[in-house]
């Protein structure tokens, strides 16, 4: 049974609803190019159609067949994203890691600045920054809901994209050639793999 | 012949997962302490003492009740676990004594909860 | 060749819903199936779909305008979750009785107190004696073909029946899997247009649902009974003609998992059942010779077909995720007709049930594990102790 890896995207409800979800999409999608097996789902229980509350989705992701677990949480994320910065704050976006994982935040804050509010940063082994907001310039771009339905401005548009492009250059779990074919903002893409910052912890 | 029919069993709720009767739950007096709403907020409001006229907008705007008149001291103060960084009371001081600041920017505030609510 | 997409349930039920040319659709919003409609009100606003959106009011509005759009001859739609089901509970006995054959998409949700997002069965199960075809889908795939299924079985003439074509809120719902759509020629082959027998007509004026006397009601009832007589040879023609033209390979009531020369069975509706397959395996691998039926049709009731199917096995655990307090086992709801299958044979299996799954809880594989130990202590014992247990508690 191939190693399932799990990676957790939080996010904000309504704000930047959509462009989590967009995250975990895109990285399905590039995932599945290469012929990995993906699944990407919101969690149900957040409900966030609650402007403001911290949100999480999910991706699984092996080079097996993954079975459904019908579960509503991540337990042990190898990767987390954090989509609003200030969610460091306010919840332990850790809980469960295994020692050596990796956190990405979207922030124009040092790295050193965001691991003072994240006491348990020894689990890390990578730690990255980038800086989403200036490189699109808009944080929310499409208020849809979270129950699918309307998404006309293509996917990835708004912070999503480099987003994806940080992930890919952090984790090296997809490739930066597979995403150009999805997201519809392949140049904040480019600048959020070229611009992400990159530590290494002990 | 009798014969011996099954039984329907027993159910014991474990004790961690008990829930109230009837789903009847006690209102919060003041404070529902279960359901911090502080890790909602981006920004937070920051009070000029000089410029504040104790006029009490702040706290009949607030949806989440965060200013509270401290009458001793004669201040407004503010209510860290519930403040949603909604901006009403900024946007509504008469005076102009509340602006909004990244909540990051403050070492305090930090509750670090387990999942969202 | 369609390709394969990563769809939800409720997206999937949408993209049945265009592939199936609906005409009037009602909405109201109610999580989880809420989805469904905000698809369908995406594809009517692109052009993609071409059918009326009428938002209702609540739920009650929802089946009553469907119910006048069928009346009228049109292919209807419409759906719900949770207590939404039981809000419109008044209309589906007309619906069934005035023979409308309205889909109604459900996504399963635990009904009120408290206010529980979690998917349960209680919600479609319970209007099971309204005279409606009812069964459940096990995963995005099938909702698409349930909704395809269930529309030519109800809008045949020999049968004439609404539906609801059912799925576990959030884990059909709400997360993806894989979905080959249809071609539109492979739906068109298998659906034909729905031809109403005396819709409300300005040239042939007719009467809708007329007072009767008592003696009057008998004969309907029994009309109604005789059609569902009917039904089962109905499903079957419609699903070997499905899986001819989609090319899949669905049994028409059961899916019979590893079940010939099994010893225990799950038998087990919705998306559980998906780990219960795995826990076949599982215990395969261990040497136990464990099966699966899974049921699609509630209404009508497979009785027939369980007791072929099942009859041989020596004891059955029933996975029940709705309740039905009071009821004579004290459990669940599928139990009671599964026993009432079961009976009239004369070396019949030990069945029990067990509550799994309640509340939209996950049900782990070491929870199949248990009750295939449980099974297993029955079938040395060669009794029943209980006939419910409830996993965890």
């Amino acid at each position: 049974m191939a190693k399932v890896h799990e990676i957790t995207v939080w996010a904000r409800g309504v704000i930047m609803d959509k462009e989590g979800r967009d995250v975990i999409n895109i990285f399905a999608q590039a995932a599945q190019m290469e012929g990995k097996f993906a699944q990407a789902f919101d969690n149900y229980e957040d409900l966030p159609d609650r402007v403001l509350v911290t949100v999480r989705k999910y991706v699984r992701l092996s080079d097996e067949a993954i079975e459904h677990k019908y579960v509503y949480t991540n337990d042990h994320p190898e990767v987390v994203v954090v989509i609003e910065p200030t969610i460091v704050k306010g919840i332990d976006i850790l809980r469960g890691m295994e020692k050596g994982g990796t956190l990405i935040i979207n922030t124009n804050r040092s790295i050193e600045e965001m691991l003072k509010f994240i006491p348990n940063a020894n689990l890390l082994g990578t730690v990255a920054t980038v800086d989403a907001d200036a490189i699109t310039g808009v944080r929310t771009v499409d208020f849809s809901g979270s129950e699918g339905g309307g998404d006309t401005s293509g996917i990835g548009k708004g912070i999503a994209s480099p987003m994806a492009g940080a992930i890919a250059k952090v984790t090296g779990l997809i490739k930066k050639e597979n995403l150009a074919k999805i997201v519809s903002d392949v140049s904040g893409m480019e600048r959020g793999y070229n611009e992400v910052k990159i530590k290494k912890l002990g | 012949m009798a014969k011996e029919l099954p039984g329907y069993g027993t159910i014991d709720v474990p004790k961690d997962r008990v829930v109230p009767f009837g789903a009847v739950t006690p209102a919060p007096v003041c404070q529902q302490d279960l359901f911090q709403t502080s890790n909602w907020r981006i920004v937070r409001p920051v009070k000029d003492d000089e410029k504040c006229t104790r006029c009490l907008i702040c706290y009949l705007s607030c949806p989440d009740a965060c200013w509270v008149y401290k009458e001793e001291e004669d201040v407004m103060e503010w209510v860290n676990n519930f403040c949603k960084g909604c901006q009403i009371c900024i946007q509504e001081c008469p005076s102009g004594a509340l602006t909004a600041a990244p909540e990051l920017d403050f070492p305090d505030g930090v509750v670090r909860l387990n999942k969202p609510f | 060749m369609a390709k394969a997409k990563l769809l939800t349930g409720c997206r999937a039920a949408a993209e049945g819903a265009k592939a199936a040319e609906v005409e009037v659709i009602c909405s109201y919003p109610i999580r989880p199936y809420t989805a469904i409609m905000m698809e369908l009100a995406k594809m009517v606003a692109n052009g993609e779909l071409n059918a009326e959106f009428v938002h209702g009011e609540g739920e009650h509005a929802q089946l009553s305008v469907v119910l006048g759009a069928c009346a009228a001859g049109a292919r209807a739609y419409t759906g719900s979750s949770g207590v939404g089901v039981t809000y419109a509970m008044e209309i589906y006995s007309p619906m069934a009785g005035g023979r409308y054959p309205v889909q109604m998409s459900i996504a399963d949700r635990t009904l009120d107190p408290p206010g529980d997002f979690g998917s349960e069965h209680t919600d479609a199960m319970s209007t099971r004696d309204q005279g409606w075809l009812l069964g459940w889908a096990c995963s995005p795939q099938e909702v698409y073909d349930n909704t395809l299924i269930a529309y030519r079985v109800g809008e045949d003439h020999r049968v004439m029946l609404p539906q609801m074509v059912c799925q576990d809120g959030y884990f059909i719902s709400h997360i993806p899997d894989t979905v080959t759509l249809g071609e539109q020629s492979q739906v068109k082959e298998f659906l034909p247009p729905y031809r109403p027998i005396g819709p409300l007509s300005l040239t042939h004026p007719v009467s809708h649902g007329p007072q009767i006397r008592p003696d009057q009601g008998a004969p309907m009832d029994a009309q109604r009974a005789q059609t569902f007589l009917a039904v089962p040879k109905v499903i079957e023609e419609a699903t070997a003609d499905f899986n001819r033209i989609f090319g899949r390979s669905y049994d028409p009531f059961v899916e019979q998992y590893k079940l010939e020369d099994a010893e225990i069975a799950f038998f087990i509706q919705g998306a559980h059942s998906n780990t219960a397959r795995s826990a076949v395996d599982r215990l395969r691998k261990q040497g136990v010779k464990a099966g699966m039926a899974r049921l699609r049709w509630v209404r009508p009731w497979p009785t027939h077909q369980l007791a072929a199917a099942l009859g041989h096995v020596k004891a059955v655990g029933v996975i029940e995720t709705s309740t039905s307090y009071g009821g004579a086992m004290r459990g669940g709801n599928l139990i009671h007709e599964l026993r009432a299958s079961l009976y009239d044979l004369d070396d019949r299996p030990l069945v029990t049930s067990f509550m799994g799954g309640l509340g939209g809880e996950t049900m782990w594989p070491a929870d199949f594990d248990h009750i295939a130990k449980i099974l297993t202590q029955a079938v040395t014992e060669k009794k029943v102790r209980n006939y419910v247990q409830w996993l965890g508690m």
